[in-house]
This record gives C-alpha cells, structure tokens and sequence, in this order.
C-alpha cells in the first residue's frame, strides 16, 4: 500500500517519530482503532531499542485486552507487556491505564504546601465528588500523568492515547482551561482573604453562592468555600504546572500523531483536529488512516459487459458484492487524499481493515510491522 | 434516548428513527446533546442550534422539529422557572455557571436532562428523540441525577434530580435504543450498556439496533467459478481473480456480522434490528429516507411474529 513512499528515503516516517520523540500523543475521533494504534507505536520504539511507557485513557476501562491490561486490574502503576521483544538490542514497553482521581490525588500531594493543606483538600467532599467527574478531569489528567512520566526520568518515550474528543480540542486546552478556571473572578473572590460567606459582598460571587444554595442545599454551600479555600492553597502550583505541561505540549521532542479511520465523518473531524494542531502549533508527527477497506481489482470492460444484467443467483451476488465494495473502496481514497492534504509533509500511514481484531501482543506485533 | 459507542452512527440512527416517527404522523423533537454538526442538513432542514427549527414536514402531517439543549441556557430557563428576574438570571447564568458546575458534579447533564424532562411533561412534542452523547459518556450522562443525589441532600436539584430519575424509570415515557455495528468492540459495548442502563439504572430498552449491516449475500460462499456456472456463464481469469480478491473480505466480514449478531442474541433477550450498511460515505437526507424505510420494515418484521 505505501510502496513508493518506503523507497523513498527523504520522506520522514513514522519510524522516525518514534525513534526521535520523548512524548507522543494520540488522538482523533471514537472507534478509529486509537488505542491500538497507540499500543503498536508501543511496539514499534520498544523494538528500537526504547523504554516506552503507553498511558491509556478509557472511561470504561476495557479496551486494553492486547496491552495485557485486564479488565478491572487497572491500576495507575505501569506493567510490563511480554512478548513484544526478542533481541537483546530491544527496549521495554510498559502499559498503564490512567486513573483520573489518583493522578489528580498526586497533584494535589506534590503541589500542596504541607500533608495538611493536601489533606484539607482530598477531604473535602466537593473535591471527592469532581476528582473524577469535572468535566474535562479526564483530559487535563491525561497531560498531567504524562508530563509526571516524562519528568520522572524513567522513559525514554511516553505515548499518551487520549480520551476521544467529538470537539476534538478539549485535551490541548486543559492546562489552559485550568488557569481561566483559576483566573475566574468569581473563584478570585472566593479565595481572596478570610471572608466569611455573609461578608461577601462581590456581585458575581453572591450570585453564585445564592444560585448554589438555592439549588442544592446550603450545605453544599460550605463545602464549596471550603473546597475553593483549600484550593487556594494549591493554586500557584497548579498554575506553574500548567504552563509546564502547555510548554511541554510544544517542545521539540513532542509529536501529536492523529488517528482516523476513512469514513467521512471521522475525517471531517481528524480534519478539526489537525487544524486546531496547527492553530496551536502543536508539533504534528503524523497521520494514521486505520481501518481501510481492501480495494478489489477492477473488472475489464468486457468483462463488466458479460456481467451486466445477471439474473439472480450466486454470481449476481458476487458481482453486486464486488461493485459495492469497489464503490467503498474509491470513497475511501477519495477522503484519505484531502486528510494527506490536510497532513502536509507529515507522515501519512495506511492501515488495512483486518479480518479479525487485534485483541493480543502477536496482533499488536503485527500492526507494528505495518506501520513501519 | 439515543446512545453507542463513538463512530457507530448512532446519531444517524437516532435521526432515522425521529423520522420513522414522524412518518408515523408523529411532532417529533430531534434533540443533539452536543450539538454534532451535520444533523440538521441530514434531516432536511438547517444546522441545528439552540433556537428550535421545523427540520422537516412529512405528508400525513408528521414533522420533526430539531434543537440542541446547552446547559447555559437549560440553567437561564430554570431559574425563570424558579422565578429568578432577568438581569439576576442573566448576571447568575453568566458568571455562575461553569464555577456551579465544578462544585456540583453532574450538573450540567442534570440541567440538560432537566430540560428534556420538562418539555416531556408539558408534551411539547409527541416524542423527544435525544442524541446523547458518545462513547464512555453517554452512561455518565445517564446517571447524572442518580450521581447527584449522592452529593446533594436538599433543595431543588435533588427534586430536579429525583424527577429526572422517573422519568427513564418510566417505560411508558422513557426507552433507551442502543446502537451498534456488527463488530466485536461496539457489540460488547451495547450488551454492557444494557446492563448498566437497563439492569442498573432501571432505564427501559427498545431493541437493539446494529447499524451498518452488510447485505447477506450467499452466492459468495460459492468461488467465482462455480457461482458462474450456476449462471451457465464462463468466467475469464481476470474476472475471477477481480472478483475473488472482493469476495475473500466479503465472507470473513459476513461471518464475523452472524457471529456477532448471534452473540448478541444469546446474551441479553431485547430483540435485534438489523440497518443496513449504505454504500455511500457521506450521508445525506436521501439515504435517511432509506434508514427510516429500513427502521420501519425491521420493527414491523419483529411485531408479525408473535
């Protein structure tokens, strides 16, 4: 399928990308094969002789089957995968699935001043109950997790499979979403001084208790100052890390790789992404078209003559079957051409729809071979 | 309620069944969660947004009508409804929101479902189709009251939130129609779903549907050779080879398609709906026509028996 491109020497390959990078991240839309692309860029360093870690991001915590990550064994602590490596040249891949709460436990350890700022944090019962439903928790732990293995020294390479995102941009604005969460007039009030809550007098912070109270209760009302008073605490470094994590997010050995299938409405939103990637100038290492339907050969014309108008019956289905595959097959391309488009001079990979899927190492292998 | 995994097309098929209704003669309210683009042109009519659209008329008097909910302006409306005065709803909704929403988990879906609940009850529409949203979240989005009550004790939210749970207990107002494809990953999907939404939330199920099925084509059991002489034709080589290197992916395809559907089958007892795979990429308001014809003609199949 990529013939020309792998005699072609100049042109960049994924291979590149995973040899070269410190941190790679994954994403594009829901159902495009996204983690077990990620897994098999996993294969692929740890075969060039790299210590890769893949972090995993599903809220439903099953897809991982080919990463020997077992359903509901999913902790926050890397595993190694077996079977992924055969030389004494070859590195080591690991996997681990994220877990929102512990990651953002952890943040809220290291950036507290003291056990009892941490505590006064992990306690309250509004942060025990957003850990790990805020909305948009699930993509800023992701880039929090990462940058806490990539800073920690231990890898040579971090892949991250990020959470599908239909609005596509979600995880590139995390750390950005926090600060304008931090910045919030409203929280600004909340935490400056020791105000009571009967001495708040800003506008826009009263509306908000007011609605809180009149909504839910005015215990949730104390909580919640309670909750953005303990914050406060924390906050310089949330916002530090923040722009950390936006730095790292850009840095030379960072690649952003997409993942899309060739239907139409993946592409139109692997394209979204691929825009708001260069918008931000995030660094792109490349495209994955997965999931590509098989292109028959084409008939001749005098064949197609012969097996024009056929009455009902065995061949009449193979024929139909051929035409509508045919017809699916050259969509296809024609949708794969504007994401190559799109990619500029990143690499573009094609991955073929498999008979079966990929659901252990051997496959993972496999994919990993094709990629190259 | 509308739900699957991400890149099943259940907000295709949570289109298609708003317009079987209406076909039905029904003033159906085609409700996107999150506002996918695409949905309105596909039904007819111009992007959906947050100002309601008549997307579509169908003779017999049916139409469907289409809007997004945002949870901005499902919070505006419910403090009207509570009696908050405009500029306090409009100074309380702008600045209060996203800062209400951190503290109250779940909320937003709550507003969101909320406002579903309250066009429910006044019968605004004869049936509310609701897209909700993708993959990992539609459950969460599901569970947003019964996560509420854990958190909040009193006050409106948790009367809000008490509503909204009986309304999807109720079969006679409230079903869930789950979509998949007829692949391993999306199945396992909807059998989980079913669990956690039927058996745990209590959410009534409409059968299944497996969006995307292939047309069974028995003849491609049969190489090209053999199928040809049935035919009493002769095939040329290059014939052969063209048409066996689509029949190889045809069969395994087709086998896997029975295979999951049976799996399905044998593990939870809603009856299945098989759509069709259309040929084309990129849907439009035609081949909507063509799922809803489809919906209709698989419902009806599923009714003669017993």
């Amino acid at each position: 399928m990529s013939d020309k491109r792998s005699t072609k020497r100049e042109e960049p390959s994924l291979n590149d990308v995973v040899r070269n990078s410190e941190l790679i991240l994954t994403c594009g839309p829901g159902g495009v094969g996204k983690t077990t692309s990620a897994a098999a860029l996993g294969v692929a360093a740890a075969r060039a002789g790299r210590r890769t870690v893949v972090v995993t991001v599903d809220p439903a915590r099953r897809r991982a089957d080919a990463l020997g990550l077992e359903a509901g064994a999913a902790t926050d602590e890397p595993h190694q995968v077996k079977g992924v490596t055969k030389r004494a040249t070859d590195g080591e891949l690991w996997a681990l699935m994220l877990d929102a709460e512990q990651t953002f436990d952890r943040l809220v350890r290291e950036q507290a001043g003291s056990r009892k700022q941490a505590d006064a944090v992990l306690n309250n019962p509004v942060y025990q109950a957003i850990s790990g439903s805020l909305s948009g928790a699930q993509e800023y732990m992701a880039v929090e997790r990462l940058h806490q293995l990539h800073a920690s020294g231990d890898w040579d390479l971090v892949i991250v499979d990020t959470p599908p995102s239909r609005h596509a941009i979600d995880l590139l604005e995390a750390p950005d979403r926090l600060v304008a969460f931090l910045s919030h007039p409203v929280y600004r009030t909340l935490t400056v001084g020791q105000r009571t809550f009967a001495r708040i007098t800003d506008a826009a912070s009263s509306m908000f208790l007011w609605a809180v109270k009149r909504l839910a209760g005015p215990q949730i009302v104390e909580d919640t100052i309670q909750f953005f008073r303990s914050l406060a605490n924390i906050e310089s470094g949330l916002r530090h890390r923040a722009k950390q994590v936006s730095r790292l997010l850009r840095g030379d050995r960072t690649s952003f790789v997409v993942v899309s299938s060739p239907r139409a409405e993946a592409v139109g939103e692997a394209e979204h992404l691929l825009d708001a990637i260069s918008e931000k100038e995030f660094p792109l290492g490349g495209v994955v078209i997965n999931l590509i339907h098989p292109q028959p050969a084409e008939l001749s014309d005098d064949d197609e003559e012969l097996l024009a108008d056929l009455d009902a019956g065995p061949l009449a289905d193979h024929v139909a079957w051929h035409a509508e595959l045919s017809r699916l097959a050259q969509a296809e391309r024609d949708e794969m051409a504007s994401l190559r488009r799109m990619a500029n001079s990143a690499p573009v990979i094609e991955l073929p729809l498999l008979d079966v899927d990929i659901h252990d190492v051997d496959g993972l292998v496999g994919l990993a071979d094709r990629m190259g | 309620m509308v739900a699957g995994k991400g890149g099943v097309g259940s907000s295709t098929v949570a289109a298609a069944a708003a317009l079987a209704a209406a076909r039905d003669g029904a003033d159906v309210l085609f409700i996107s969660v999150d506002g996918r683009p695409g949905m309105g042109p596909l039904l007819g009519g111009r992007e959906i947004n947050d100002r309601e659209q008549t997307l579509q008329r169908v003779s017999g008097g049916g139409k469907v009508r289409g809007r997004t909910i945002p949870a901005d302006q499902a919070f505006g409306d419910y403090l009207e409804m509570r009696g908050v005065g405009g500029v306090l709803r409009r100074a309380a909704s702008s600045a209060s929101l996203p800062m209400l929403a951190a503290a109250t988990p779940g909320l937003e879906h709550l507003l969101v479902l909320g406002k579903i609940k309250e066009l429910e009850m006044v019968r605004y529409a004869e049936l509310s189709g609701v897209d909700a949203p993708p993959a990992g979240h539609a459950a969460p989005f599901l569970r947003a009251a019964a996560g509420l009550s854990d958190v909040v004790q009193s006050g409106p939210v948790l009367e809000q939130a008490r509503e909204v749970g009986e309304l999807l207990a109720d079969p006679e107002r409230c079903r869930a129609l789950l979509v998949a494809l007829p692949e391993e990953p999306p199945i396992t999907e909807v059998i989980e779903l079913a669990v956690d939404l039927g058996d745990d939330l209590g959410i009534a199920l409409s059968p299944f549907v497996v969006n995307g099925c292939w047309a069974d084509r028995p003849g491609l059991d049969k190489s090209p050779a053999m199928a040809a002489r049935s035919h009493k034709l002769k095939l040329t080589d290059s014939a052969k080879a063209a048409l066996e290197s689509a029949a190889a992916f045809g069969r395994s395809r087709l086998q896997q398609q029975r295979e999951q559907i049976e799996r399905m089958r044998s593990q939870r007892s809603e009856p299945v709906l098989t759509l069709p795979r259309l040929a084309t990429p990129r849907l439009g308001p035609d081949d909507l026509d063509e799922l809803a014809d489809a919906l209709i003609a698989a419902a009806e199949d599923l009714e003669v028996p017993t």
